[in-house]
């Protein structure tokens, strides 16, 4: 078996390890454990997507985490105003469709049972139970957020495309503060920091081969994250390998070079930002259903900086190494949270776990430009090809003395 | 050996070509047209406009006004990747490989851009031959940044190869060179060249300029002075006073004149 067969089983091996995690761990922290892998796997999303932006691509955007509040507000909002009810409100704005009517709930901010409420909630209270409504299905709300995220994408492509390094880099955090703030700021539409609630990924529970599993059970969804993971993977080892890969890889070395080699450059800049944000929206809606609210400050810079943290401790130039970067990183910043005592001095790790994410970061940009899971990926990859090189080199000297 | 289909209508023609950026005119009304598959040295002293006038061509920069026509397709308004397609390819002064990517891959990009339909490995044999050529097959999986600065010189021609374009624009091809790969260079010119395409050389090295070019064009600030044969430029005054020089022995003699007459 030679070095690449090597990595191909070893990268199979992983993926069966983690199909088969959730019934081979079994321990009393199992909800926390399996919390903990949701997050990485929905973390791993963002780094390696944003590993094919800024590493491949070179276009270092700051906006990757606002693309993620957009899929996660897009379905939020849809599934907060958007109802089927099978009467009239006769309250709220809605439009006969068939036996049912598309119900669109006004926005009241944030509300309690003292303050004024909702058309729906009014009509409800009329009805006292009398009449279902229905919500919109989620996947629905989920595609809703992905298309979002990229349209905005498409736009930030478009405007992003005479920036390059600083300039990129502080337009789209400009851009991802502008959005955070009017979330923040629109309370009556998206309820502020307050934050906006959404239905769970299987709010009915569901029943996989006769086992029934809550809405709050993890194994659903671990299964929908897990998979979601695999199926950007798969597109982003599709892209790294095609046309599109190598063009985008080329526009980052030498935009004026590339474009003189025949490369539409605006073309593969914006596909990139479409694709990328896309994905980062995708797996923000996914994770904001699973875990039930969504909030502004998930936009904030310092998540943004831990995906960039985790594609360049991982290796940025490879989202793969990327990805697993970010599932590592995940775990030991959940496994650094246990205090500890030296010499009668009590070390508070939720605060001295950064110091030492830090540390790492610093050390990975210090030493280890590539990273350090891509130098493992490269030794299976790359090794033989030093020596091919001298190997040939000698075969043509001969060939020259002949 | 890539492409050996004769063009049946390469022409360059250039037409009334301005340049001013701000109030500086850097090509001011330049005319000349390339027939075929010449070989022609584009020469002037620094900031002539020579790499201005390349990057017009290469559609990296818009004329202030003029034409461009390549191949009957008028190109002056067209970005570099749409005029790459048409038929024009160019290397870079200061010389710009895809650093961080293989050999390999940096041949891959022209030919798979140019060509939307290609068979992968039909442009991988191509590859193979170019980088034969270059004899630079063994280095064929190493990143570009691990080349010397003359391996990756030939890499930008090699690139140029797997994009076959109709004219070459050779920006400085033989700075900085090693004389074993300038040989390598000197055969690269003359085999493309027979192959039919046109080559513009641009090069502050007479002796290569001399040597291999059958047509000049000089360069003086932003006016064409001169468009001949290299003999017939290399006596012309004009040139020789903005450019060329006299040689040793007037310029020894004048320097006599000039100690006698300050004595």
């Amino acid at each position: 078996m030679n070095r690449q067969q090597t990595l191909w089983l070893i990268s199979i091996l992983i993926i069966v390890f983690f199909i088969a995690f959730p019934f081979l761990y079994g321990r009393k922290d199992y909800d926390y454990i399996m919390h903990v892998c949701i997050t990485g796997f929905f973390y791993a999303i963002l780094a390696s997507s944003w590993s094919m932006l800024a590493g491949y691509a070179g276009q270092f955007s700051f906006g990757h985490m606002a693309f993620m509040g957009l899929g996660a507000y897009g379905t939020a909002l849809f599934s907060h105003y958007f109802y089927l009810s099978p009467v009239p409100t006769n309250l709220c704005t809605e439009f006969e469709i068939g036996d049912q009517y598309f119900i669109i709930k006004n926005a009241v901010g944030v509300t309690s049972s003292t303050l004024d409420q909702d058309c729906l909630t009014k009509a409800l209270a009329v009805w006292d139970g009398s009449i279902q409504i229905t919500p919109m299905p989620i996947w629905i709300g989920i595609i809703l957020g992905a298309l979002l995220g990229g349209i905005f994408g498409l736009l930030i492509g478009m405007l992003v495309l005479r920036l390059r390094a600083a300039y990129l880099a502080l337009f789209t955090l400009g851009f991802s503060e502008i959005l955070r703030a009017t979330i923040s700021a629109e309370i009556k539409i998206t309820r502020g920091q307050a934050g906006i609630e959404l239905p769970y990924l299987f709010e009915n529970g569901i029943s996989i081969f006769g086992h029934e599993f809550s809405k709050t059970d993890k194994i659903p969804p671990y299964y929908v994250m897990l998979f979601l993971l695999l199926a950007c993977m798969a597109v982003l080892a599709w892209l790294a390998k095609s046309r599109f890969g190598l063009f985008v890889r080329a526009l980052r070395e030498d935009e004026d070079a590339a474009a003189a080699l025949g490369v539409n450059t605006v073309r593969f800049k914006i596909m990139v930002f479409v694709i990328t944000s896309t994905m980062a929206a995708l797996a923000g809606a996914v994770q904001a259903h699973y875990i039930g609210i969504i909030t502004p400050n998930n936009l904030m810079i310092l998540q943004m900086s831990l995906v960039v943290a985790m594609a360049v401790i991982g290796g940025l130039e490879n989202f793969a190494a990327a990805a697993i970067g970010a599932i590592i990183i995940q775990f030991l910043l959940e496994l650094l949270r246990e205090s500890f005592v030296i010499g009668g001095v009590e070390v508070d790790m939720t605060l001295w776990r950064l110091v030492f994410f830090g540390a790492v970061l610093m050390i990975t940009l210090r030493f280890y430009r590539n990273g350090l899971i891509t130098p493992i990926i490269e030794f299976f990859t790359r090794a033989h090809v030093a020596s091919e090189t001298v190997e040939k080199r000698g075969f043509q000297k001969t060939e020259d003395v002949e | 050996m890539l492409n050996n289909q004769k063009k049946s209508m390469l022409e360059l023609e250039v037409k009334n070509l301005n340049k001013k950026f701000g109030g500086l005119h850097v090509l001011k009304n330049l005319t000349f047209g390339i027939k075929g598959p010449e070989l022609v040295g584009l020469i002037g002293p620094n900031g002539a406009g020579k790499t201005t006038l390349t990057n017009i061509l290469d559609g990296a920069i818009k004329p202030s006004s003029g034409t461009v026509y390549l191949n009957g397709q008028r190109i002056d308004q067209l970005p570099p990747f749409e005029v790459a397609k048409v038929g024009l390819g160019r290397t870079f002064q200061v010389t710009r490989s895809f650093r961080r990517m293989t050999v390999l891959e940096n041949l891959y990009v022209p030919a798979l851009a140019k060509h939307v339909a290609v068979d992968k490995s039909e442009v991988m044999r191509r590859a193979l031959e170019v980088l034969d050529f270059l004899t630079m097959d063994h280095l064929r999986n190493e990143y570009a940044q691990a080349l010397s600065g003359g391996q990756q010189k030939l890499l930008e021609l090699g690139r140029l190869l797997m994009l076959d374009p109709d004219i070459i624009i050779l920006d400085e091809p033989f700075a900085g060179v090693h004389p074993k790969l300038m040989e390598i260079i000197y055969e690269y010119i003359r085999k493309v060249n027979a192959e039919g395409k046109a080559i513009v050389l641009i090069s502050h090295q007479m002796d290569s300029i001399f040597s291999l070019c059958k047509r000049l064009l000089v360069l003086n600030y932003g006016d064409l002075i001169a468009d001949g044969e290299p003999e017939d430029v290399k006596h012309d005054p004009v040139v020789v006073d903005a450019y060329l020089g006299k040689d040793d022995d007037e310029d020894s003699k004048s320097t006599n004149d000039i100690k006698q007459n300050s004595t």
